[in-house]
């Protein structure tokens, strides 16, 4: 069997363009498997996954789990809100008392950047960041380019803008990522003050005007504007934001062709995107969801393989 | 007690013996004899390739006494100084509660005694290090403060830093600066740069620095005094500085000696042993201090010393206190990282009679008759540091099991002298 070059799937940054291939492999038999009437699979019988969540989310946990029951794997959930250092005990401490009833692997999300790479360095269980602070969000980026493949048959070629808040957004950083690897051409979009200062170095496109972006790609993946993340003002308002970087379908409808609009979710209707955007055949936002379930079996399934 | 160096090297350019291999015999803490003759003595030291120079000072150690004695007190830390060859070491005053009383520069004093490294309190320029309020400099400096600083705590409020330059003045004082501008470095955990977009880590620009140190430097044109900026980091900074100085304004310089062994590429796996304030900036960046290094403008080498307990280490990245402990490493980071660059007199002046200058302390001899105040090491000595062995009470260190170029062997001072075990 062919094996991910990686322990933990920490970010799509320590990935090879030949790991991307085989979870798309991998997922697209998940795919199949989902449409089935029985859509379990024994594949990790035995394997008991932790799911922890420093964060709140709704629809990547709900998607882990659903991935790991598919795969009959034994599964626990955590979720606190805030830091556990704000409850007096460090994610260590709580991660260890996880592992020490026999957990086999770690999926989490947490507010901190870099935080499933300190936990790799002290505890043996196998880690998939489910989005760290404002880094890497790796299943997300693999599950939108999976879509994009499935859309267009490949990613190698497409134009593919990243719009709204690319400044706090894991999603955006683990996409660029991600495309590049695969060949895409990719764009950023969004107020200047939302878009880090060196991002260009990446081999990224920078562009203030989301008319001009929309009418260069084939793809816009539209992000959500993170309040929550924003620990000061980036800009004056919501109203100007919608005005200047809202997309309706009215936009869409001005570009004399058809793009592909996706969402990682969940959408601020009314101000990233309209509702009849969201919910136009230019939308493939809820293939995105399904793919999700997939894209994180496969990654599972992988990385279960190199359970000690 | 009579101590022979024996075959030993001395590197002090102020001396007639300067690079000579010869014996010195030191009786009682003072330098009796120089040259070619054994004399016989108690202890004999004939270490291989050893050199001498006068005592190093470290202006910027920060201990955790008063206050939080858990990450160091004196007593380790001056372990860890004499370890590291350092004979003087300065504190920082932003401690709990912070050196801003008589008493509290008389605690310092009389905890020092019996330690084999002077302490040197400095003090606080303003009450509680917050920025406001002077402290009582005049009284402060009678009571022994070399020097004032808020420690890491930047005075941002330009009028208060005037009036600081203008009151020290009465004594001839120093105010020292740590330059970073509060808004534009706000939860900033990293340089900002590539690789901090790549990381997803909120970046602390250069220009948090640069523009203090443009307008402290205009504000001491205005006041006059002396201004010393501690712990520089961007290659802007350095440039300012040097303008500064072909102007003839008072301003001297320091920068942390690790900041030459790192940049910001090397902070890719979230170590929080490379998380420091200032932070490892750009290649361009470390380029620039060796070059302010070479011609002078960057005068002084600090170990920036800060201990941090593992509670405080052993966390996720944003979580985690800045900061290194150095001072047994200080110079061995240096001397290893700058060896193309600099030579070794060179590298000494700036742990030696540099920060003394910018002190205004007096600058130890290497003459007979003088008081032994020596640091005794071997330039070329290749060494491990290891965290089982350090002094120090933290180890919170990037250089363990890295091998460094440069060992102390042992320090002579206030009579004693303290042999470094591990050499």
């Amino acid at each position: 069997m062919q094996q991910l070059s990686v322990r933990h799937l920490l970010g799509i940054k320590d990935l090879t363009p030949a790991d991307i291939a085989l979870i798309f492999e991998t997922a697209d038999n998940f795919k199949e498997v989902l449409s089935r009437t029985i859509k379990k699979v024994p594949s990790l019988r035995d394997i008991t996954i932790a799911n922890v969540f420093f964060e709140n989310s709704t629809r990547t946990r709900l998607s882990f789990e659903l991935a790991e029951k598919r795969l009959s794997a034994d599964v626990i959930n955590f979720s606190a809100s805030g830091s556990s250092v704000k409850k007096g005990e460090t994610l260590l401490d709580t991660v260890n008392n996880i592992l020490a009833m026999k957990v086999d692997m770690i999926v989490m999300r947490h507010a901190s950047a870099g935080a499933p790479h300190f936990l790799s360095r002290h505890i043996k269980a196998n880690i998939v960041n489910a989005g760290d602070g404002t880094h890497e969000h790796p299943t997300q980026a693999l599950l939108d380019s999976f879509s994009i493949r499935e859309r267009y048959g490949e990613v190698a070629g497409k134009k593919v803008a990243i719009i709204g808040d690319i400044l706090h957004s894991r999603v955006a950083l683990s996409n660029i990522f991600a495309l590049k690897k695969l060949g895409a051409e990719v764009m950023v979009c969004g107020p200047i003050t939302l878009l880090p200062r060196y991002i260009s170095e990446l081999g990224v496109k920078v562009e203030l005007d989301v008319r001009k972006a929309l009418a260069w790609c084939d793809v816009a993946n539209v992000l959500r504007i993170q309040l929550e993340r924003q620990q000061m003002k980036y800009f004056p308002s919501l109203r100007e934001y919608t005005l200047y970087y809202g997309i309706d379908k009215k936009l869409l409808d001005s570009l004399n062709k058809e793009i592909t609009i996706m969402h990682p979710g969940p959408i601020n209707r009314g101000v990233e995107l309209s509702s009849d955007a969201a919910d136009s055949h230019h939308s493939i936002i809820l293939n995105q969801v399904e793919n999700g379930v997939a894209i994180r079996m496969a990654v599972l399934y992988l990385l279960a393989s190199q359970v000690a | 007690m009579t101590i022979l160096l024996k075959g030993i090297q001395i590197i002090h350019p102020a001396s007639s013996y300067h690079n000579q291999i010869t014996n010195i015999l030191i009786q009682n803490g003072h330098i009796t004899y120089i040259g070619p003759e054994e004399k016989t003595a108690d202890q004999v030291i004939t270490e291989p390739g050893l050199c001498v120079s006068i005592g190093w000072l470290d202006m910027r150690t920060w201990v955790g006494e008063p206050g939080l004695e858990y990450k160091e007190d004196f007593w380790s830390a001056a372990q860890a100084a004499a370890k590291g060859g350092f004979t003087e070491i300065m504190l920082m005053p932003d401690l709990q509660p912070v050196i801003q009383s008589k008493n509290a520069v008389g605690y310092v004093q009389q905890r020092a005694v019996g330690l084999p490294v002077t302490l040197h309190a400095a003090g606080a320029v303003t009450v509680d290090v917050q920025g406001k309020d002077l402290t009582e400099m005049i009284d402060l400096n009678q009571a022994g403060a070399i020097a004032f600083t808020d420690g890491e705590a930047t005075i941002q409020q330009a009028d208060v830093l005037v009036k600081a330059l203008h009151y020290v003045q009465y004594f001839n004082g120093l105010v020292m600066q740590r330059p970073r501008d509060k808004y534009l470095s706000q939860l900033g955990l990293m340089h900002e740069g590539i690789v901090s977009t790549r990381l997803g880590l909120k970046g602390i620009p250069a220009l948090a620095e640069e523009v203090i140190v443009s307008r402290d430097l205009q504000l001491l044109e205005y006041s006059g005094g002396k201004l010393h900026f501690s712990l520089l980091s961007s290659a802007g900074s350095v440039e300012k500085i040097r303008q500064a100085k072909a102007k003839g304004l008072a301003v001297t310089c320091d920068i942390a000696s690790y900041q030459v062994a790192f940049t910001d590429e090397d902070m890719i796996d979230f170590d929080t042993n490379y998380k420091v304030d200032p932070p490892f900036r750009s290649p361009a960046d470390k380029a620039a201090l060796i070059e302010g290094l070479q011609d002078g403008t960057i005068d002084a080498l600090v170990s920036a010393h800060k201990p941090q307990d593992t509670e405080s280490k052993k966390l996720e990245f944003d979580l985690a206190e800045f900061g290194i402990i150095n001072l047994e490493t200080a110079f061995a980071v240096a001397n290893t990282c700058l060896k193309e660059a600099l030579n070794l007199e060179n590298i000494i002046q700036k742990f030696t009679t540099a920060p003394r200058q910018i002190l205004n302390l007096p600058i130890p001899n290497l003459n007979e008759g003088e008081p032994a105040n020596l640091t005794l090491f071997n330039p070329t000595k290749k060494w491990v540091p290891q965290k089982a062995s350090t002094a120090s009470k933290s180890d919170n260190s990037p250089f363990f099991g890295t091998e460094l170029q440069g060992q102390v062997f042992g320090i002579v001072h206030k009579s004693n002298l303290v042999l470094n075990p591990e050499y």
